[in-house]
């Protein structure tokens, strides 16, 4: 009974901060719909990067790579005069079929292999794009086409859309954290031996975990380059994106639902505030924040924090 | 032209050589990516930027000094920073190096700006001429220079106790220990020498490219490429790849263009990877030992 009560209250809290978030944009100045819409699209990359980190256990460094080639479709989509909606549905789709295609190749790579491959992968399409010119508009990048709706109006649009690619995100590491698939995910990591002998086929269970996080990333980087109205190399397969996300990766929690939420939001938050006032240098408190993290909360917070709870109940239990 | 190209391309292989062998040698040894690497090299080109434009003094005598600050900054980054994380594995590794390189690049960012600055040495468009091929004296001293630093450590690791240690931890780190090696000063001097190697690179660097706080982020994906290439962990596979490297580049961007060469590179990277990840020379025990 108990069990069933925490259930539906976890449900029905989840459900009050969806309402609440949406509902948000409604009463939030520019400045800080600004923020909170660039939170959101960090929790999206994040929970993508969960995907394949925390449950699949593959250190994909480069997953800007989705982000900057999500960007880069999208962008070129609207400008060949595709509806937003279309253009979206086909750069999501677009991000899974690279790690579909890109998947049996890379996956085959471990540890830091696999890091590395994923950070030269970033690179090269970031240099492909570049010389390819005509479409992709080289080294000017793209500008879109303005869109005839109030900055306002644009800016809820936007961060509609973010809120929509996070709850999926959200949603699909759910799904992760208690479907059989999520399982057969977590055992490839965990041994890749017993999963096989449990039957389940690793290579295609991988390829599916970061045909996903792809997806997701893609979508983020799509709405991503329609907000911003400009895109070009540089900015969108920029490595810190990657790095970043796994900040608030670390700082969340691997392999845990809310946390990367948790993460995101204030890391971002804090960057934001922190960058404000120190213009110039932020990448310099960008890497002490970076270095303080890895140095002072490597756990993150939530897994040390449920830790503790259970510790107390189970001492309290024992008195 | 063709011959011209691939002969400048040859002649800056040993520059990436040198510049990759610290990165290649901190990986093997105790299995850190250092995303630092970039900046140390960064830091030896500005080195001899101020030396010669403040006071006058030749790249190439700037080297030493530039060694001697850049085994500090390595020796003390890696004993109080990198060495704290060393057990928890690649992904605390990976981002505390790039918060550490963040940091170092935007101090260099505050301090010099993100101007670009050169070195024109008074020799500094000489050349030989062989068989109608342009060898710039330049970049054929910075080879040979190279050459010789990367054989003086080779000397150091094959016939010193330290060099000794550093090649035991690269082989075990666990049974290294038990032969009465100290970890902790080993991994610092390890980090100490290849920074040091850095700072050389980055000294020849400031005379073959402009310098800026970002020199090192171009630098540090060629010092990925011609790790793996070479094998992580190995000092001669690190020459060797880096000369590839540099042929390989040239190469590329003589027969389709200059825009072409990081694409290349980058694509011979990925299929280098997937079909031998141990690189060219590696044997595979090297850099697992996380």
């Amino acid at each position: 009974m108990t069990h069933k009560i925490k259930r539906y209250g976890a449900a029905l809290l989840w459900a009050v901060a969806a309402a609440l978030t949406i509902a948000a944009c409604f009463w939030l100045d520019n400045y800080w719909l600004r923020i909170w819409t660039s939170v959101l699209m960090y929790v999206a990359i994040t929970q993508g990067l969960n995907v394949i980190v925390g449950f699949a256990g593959y250190h994909s460094f480069g997953n800007a790579a989705f982000f900057g080639t999500g960007a880069y479709g999208a962008a070129m989509l609207i400008t060949a005069g595709w509806p937003l909606w279309a253009a979206l549905l086909g750069t999501t789709a677009g991000g899974a079929l690279l790690a579909l295609l890109l998947g049996p190749p890379l996956l085959r790579l471990k540890g830091h292999y696999f890091a590395i491959a994923t950070v030269a992968l970033n690179a090269a399409l970031a240099e492909l794009i570049l010389n390819v010119g005509g479409w992709t508009g080289g080294a000017q990048g793209i500008s879109l086409p303005m869109s005839d709706m109030s900055p306002i109006a644009l800016y809820r649009q936007v961060y509609l859309l973010m809120f929509g690619g996070a709850a999926a995100a959200t949603l699909i590491v759910f799904w992760l954290s208690r479907s059989r698939f999520g399982y057969a995910v977590r055992a490839s990591k965990d041994s890749e031996d017993g999963a096989k002998a449990m039957g389940i086929n690793t290579t295609a269970v991988r390829v599916a975990a970061w045909m996903l996080s792809g997806a997701v990333t893609a979508y983020a980087g799509g709405v991503w380059a329609y907000w911003i109205n400009f895109i070009e190399v540089g900015s969108a397969f920029d490595v810190s994106l990657s790095v970043k996300a796994y900040i608030m990766l670390l700082m969340g929690g691997m392999g845990s639902v809310v946390g990367p939420i948790l993460g995101a939001a204030f890391f971002e938050v804090l960057a934001t505030l922190v960058w404000s006032k120190f213009g110039a240098l932020h990448n310099l408190m960008l890497g002490v924040l970076v270095c303080a993290v890895v140095l002072f909360v490597p756990r993150g917070v939530i897994i040390p924090m449920r830790r503790y709870f259970a510790r107390r109940k189970s001492v309290g239990r024992a008195v | 032209m063709f011959a011209q190209t691939i002969v400048n391309g040859l002649l800056l292989g040993g520059v990436y050589g040198l510049a990759t062998i610290g990165f290649s040698m901190v990986w093997g040894v105790m299995g850190i990516i250092n995303l630092a690497h970039g900046a140390y090299i960064m830091i030896g080109a500005y080195i001899a930027v101020v030396a010669f434009n403040a006071f006058g003094i030749d790249p190439f005598m700037a080297i030493p000094l530039a060694m001697a600050v850049l085994f500090v900054i390595g020796f003390l980054i890696q004993r109080f920073l990198l060495n704290s994380v060393l057990k928890t594995g690649l992904l605390l590794s990976l981002a505390l190096t790039f918060g550490v390189n963040l940091v170092l690049v935007d101090l260099f960012v505050a301090g010099f700006s993100s101007d670009l600055r050169s070195v024109r040495t008074s020799y500094g468009s000489d050349a030989i001429e062989i068989a109608g091929v342009l060898i710039p004296s330049v970049r054929l001293g910075a080879c040979v220079l190279a050459l010789l630093l990367a054989w003086g450590f080779h000397f150091f690791l094959s016939r010193s106790r330290h060099g000794q240690a550093i090649l035991a931890t690269a082989l075990d780190r666990e049974i290294a220990q038990t032969m009465g090696i100290n970890p902790t000063l080993t991994y610092a001097l390890t980090a100490g020498a290849g920074a040091a190697l850095a700072g050389a690179a980055g000294c020849m660097a400031a005379m073959l490219f402009p310098v800026s706080p970002h020199l090192g982020n171009s630098f540090i994906s060629a010092v990925f490429v011609i790790t793996v290439l070479g094998g992580i962990g190995t000092l001669g596979g690190a020459i060797v790849a880096g000369f590839m490297f540099g042929l390989i580049q040239s190469a590329a961007s003589a027969i389709w263009g200059v825009g072409t060469q990081e694409i290349v590179a980058f694509v011979f990277f990925l299929v280098a990877l997937v079909l031998r990840p141990q690189g060219l020379f590696g044997r595979k025990y090297f850099g697992e030992n996380t």
